[in-house]
């Protein structure tokens, strides 16, 4: 028996909004990065259900560039976050507060 | 307006499932404020004598993540590989030129030191050199007083 | 289904990714030369070679023109990327402000003795992905260049490790940004599922054709993009980001995040909206509409509140880009080109500006308060002469760029029968003239040895400064108010030392708008035949 693609589709769509919440609800910058991965991969969902759904394969190849680039950018993320909380002991976006005006 | 429906449909069902998810966390999660002993993070054994190294060197997260960056390149390697014969030698100079512009990222690691282990260019430039009795006089190093040895 | 068709290797005009092949190019030379250097690169070497750099992509760009000219605008790599008049503009935006910002960043990194050109590569990187957005035909290859610019700006953000602010600056971004990537995405998603194509051509053939039943998906899946452009663009509400990163980041690096990222995200936002889905005007346009009206007003009011002038310049960029809607707005050709007019005028007046903040920040990128420029006129008059001009220019005085562009924006949205949002825009430009003329009022006035300092005999002097800070009226400091102790204001009343190159970024961006607002003719010229290759 086969799932009908609406499902993956439906499935991706909540993951996506699972992300979107917890990127706004949560404080520790690791779980945000692990939130705006899910989303992405949300998105990655979407396009090989309607590659397989529309019978081409541009769709594949598209999630092959999203891979990357959130690869790309968790990478740049990590760093960034290594490189400030180096001297803090919490990963809490709140302790971010030098800026604001 | 009609036609924007489903969005509208789409985004309450997204919001409801995300708050449905919230609440049932609430409902379902364990009522009871968990013990000290629940919140370690062995439950049973042996309780540490002494607290474990609080943080690693920075140097692992980084090997990790240029580790990251390099493995996650290869996936354009699995396509290429699949169709080389028929793209001949096009496709062949863009591996090239793809696998070049990964190396002088490498080459940049590595002039920078982001690969080497012990204490960086700059800091060695000042320390005597290392030698078998250093390294024994290092660790040899008394524990801290207070501490049971 | 799936099945494996034979392969053929698009045919590739190289001319057209010239521009790009020689900004990435470039910063991967610079990287490897760099790294084979025994020792860190001297920094005169780094801003001469990415000064070189752009200049060459400058003059692909006008090679470009001149094919464009004379043959037309076209599409290649299987129709991914195009060249028309509107990319090569972008391009020669982009890589002019690249130069710039190069000559204003190595005065910058001499003065805080950070070594090594990874600025100047991570932004030519960053100006690489601009262009592609510009001549990007293709969803993917929008995403593409967006993230090519942004994961670079993201890191150039947090370049000054020495400052927690940067690197504040840079996380912040980074979250927001990859949150709007993500939302992009999804949106690129969607449309590719209600259209079966992420080419844009194929994408405005396949919507004039077919009238599509059950639009939701299209709907939803350009809403998404709309609002991942919105955050590229700085536009209101998606515009939180903007004042703590061009706060935080170091200065030069707000003037290019101003001017490249905006140029890239609009270039991709008209290209998309105006062209793609033009045939869907009647649905985005009231979005925009809205949009619009919200970033003009709240960018105004926000910036006459703001003390710190690299905050003030945040919240100004988010009123200009109110400014840019509205010629996205008008959705059509001359709405375009009035857009395009506006950023380029933009461009040049922001970087302009950065430069001088840059510079008046002294070492450790400190002193941005606007008492900063208290009395400025007197003691290095040059210096206050051209900020006058570039932030008068910027609130759209005559015989500047910037009152060209405010105007033509406005004349294309009344064509467009947007009448009330023009108005709301030439209220916004008065309101937003305020701040612009506070700095240049407070640099022509006295200056700060002339102020009494009302300290008390037991106040501790940060306690009076931070008293003063928080008690800001908005007029206050017309009067004389002492912000800062003994030793601080001492060492304000001294001239900063000027960097030759900077010096020479500043002049260049006050030439070009002074020269190009007194003879309009050239700009307009180029930015009327600078279209779309495709309008509905």
């Amino acid at each position: 028996m086969s799932i009908p693609g609406e499902w993956y589709l439906v499935l991706a769509a909540a993951l996506f909004i699972v992300g979107a919440l917890g990127l706004l609800v949560r404080r520790n910058v690791l779980i945000m990065f692990m939130c705006i991965e899910l989303m992405l991969n949300a998105a990655n969902l979407t396009f090989v259900t309607f590659s397989r759904m529309l019978g081409d394969i541009g769709g594949q190849v598209i999630v092959f560039f999203v891979l990357v680039v959130a690869a790309a950018e968790v990478v740049v993320g990590l760093g960034i976050v290594v490189a400030i909380f180096r001297r803090r002991a919490s990963t809490s976006a709140d302790d971010l507060n030098a800026l604001k005006g | 307006m009609a036609q924007y429906l489903p969005i509208f449909a789409l985004l309450v069902l997204g919001v409801l499932f995300g708050a449905l998810s919230f609440l049932a966390s609430g409902l379902l999660a364990p009522r009871k404020k968990p013990t000290a002993a629940k919140l370690a993070p062995y439950e049973c054994g042996i309780v540490p004598d002494r607290e474990p190294p609080a943080r690693f060197p920075v140097r692992f997260y980084l090997v990790a993540m240029i580790f990251i960056i390099f493995d996650i390149e290869i996936v354009f390697l699995y396509p290429f590989a699949v169709v080389f014969r028929q793209l001949h030698t096009f496709a062949l100079v863009e591996v090239l030129v793809f696998a070049a512009v990964v190396l002088v990222s490498f080459l940049y690691l590595v002039s920078n030191g982001a690969l080497s282990w012990g204490p960086g260019k700059w800091l060695r430039v000042g320390l005597p050199a290392r030698t078998s009795e250093s390294t024994i006089a290092r660790v040899s190093v008394p524990p801290p007083p207070g501490r049971a040895a | 289904m799936l099945a494996a068709a034979a392969i053929h290797v698009p045919a590739i005009r190289y001319l057209a990714i010239m521009p790009v092949i020689v900004l990435l190019g470039g910063a991967i030379l610079l990287l490897a030369f760099q790294s084979l250097l025994r020792g860190p690169m001297r920094l005169r070497m780094a801003t001469v070679a990415t000064v070189a750099i752009s200049l060459a992509a400058f003059g692909l760009a006008w090679w470009q023109w001149a094919d464009v000219e004379a043959h037309g605008p076209y599409t290649t790599i299987a129709h991914a990327v195009v060249t028309d008049g509107f990319s090569v503009l972008v391009t020669v935006l982009v890589s002019a402000v690249m130069a710039l910002s190069a000559m204003v960043a190595e005065g910058y990194l001499a003065r805080e003795g950070i070594e090594g050109g990874e600025l100047h590569v991570l932004a030519l990187v960053s100006a690489s992905g601009a262009v592609l957005m510009a001549q990007a035909n293709d969803l993917v290859i929008v995403f593409l260049g967006l993230e090519i610019l942004s994961i670079a700006l993201y890191v150039l953000s947090a370049y000054n490790h020495r400052r927690a602010e940067s690197g504040e600056a840079g996380l912040k971004y980074f979250v927001l940004g990859g949150f709007s990537t993500a939302i992009f995405v999804y949106g690129i998603a969607l449309t590719y599922g209600a259209t079966g194509t992420t080419n844009l051509t194929q994408l405005a053939d396949f919507l004039s054709r077919n009238v599509l039943i059950h639009d939701g998906l299209l709907l939803a899946g350009m809403a998404l993009l709309l609002v991942g452009f919105a955050f590229k663009v700085a536009a209101v509400p998606f515009h939180m980001w903007t004042p703590d990163v061009y706060q935080g980041a170091p200065s030069p690096i707000t003037g290019f995040m101003a001017a490249v990222a905006k140029a890239g995200g609009f270039a991709a936002f008209l290209r998309v909206f105006v062209s793609s889905f033009g045939v869907l005007r009647a649905d985005w346009r009231p979005i925009i509409y809205v949009l619009a009206i919200v970033t003009l007003v709240v960018g105004a009011a926000l910036a006459v509140v703001q003390r710190d002038i690299k905050r003030m310049l945040a919240y100004s960029s988010v009123n200009h880009a109110g400014f840019v809607l509205l010629g996205l707005q008008a959705a059509s050709a001359v709405g375009v080109s009035s857009a395009l007019y506006y950023l380029f005028a933009y461009g040049f007046m922001v970087v302009g500006s950065s430069a001088v903040v840059t510079v008046i920040g002294r070492h450790g990128d400190r002193d941005h308060d606007i008492a900063a420029y208290r009395g400025l006129a007197r003691r290095q008059p040059l210096l206050a002469l051209c900020f006058a001009v570039l932030l008068l220019a910027q609130a759209g005085v005559p015989f500047t760029t910037g009152f060209l562009a405010k105007l033509q924006v406005v004349v294309a949205s009344v064509d467009g029968r947007s009448v009330p949002l023009a108005v709301v825009a030439m209220a916004s430009a008065a309101l937003a003239a305020f701040f612009y003329l506070r700095v240049t009022v407070l640099m022509y006035g006295p200056g700060p040895d002339a102020a009494p300092a009302p300290v008390g005999p037991g106040d501790p002097p940060l306690a009076v400064a931070r008293r003063t800070r928080l008690n800001a009226a908005l007029l206050l400091e017309l009067a004389p108010v002492a912000v800062a102790d003994q030793p601080q204001r001492a060492a304000l009343a001294e001239r900063v030392p000027v960097p030759a190159l900077a010096a020479v970024a500043v002049g260049i961006c006050v030439l070009v708008t002074v020269v190009l607002g007194v003879f309009p003719a050239p700009l307009v010229d180029f930015a009327h035949r600078a279209t779309l290759l495709f309008v509905p």
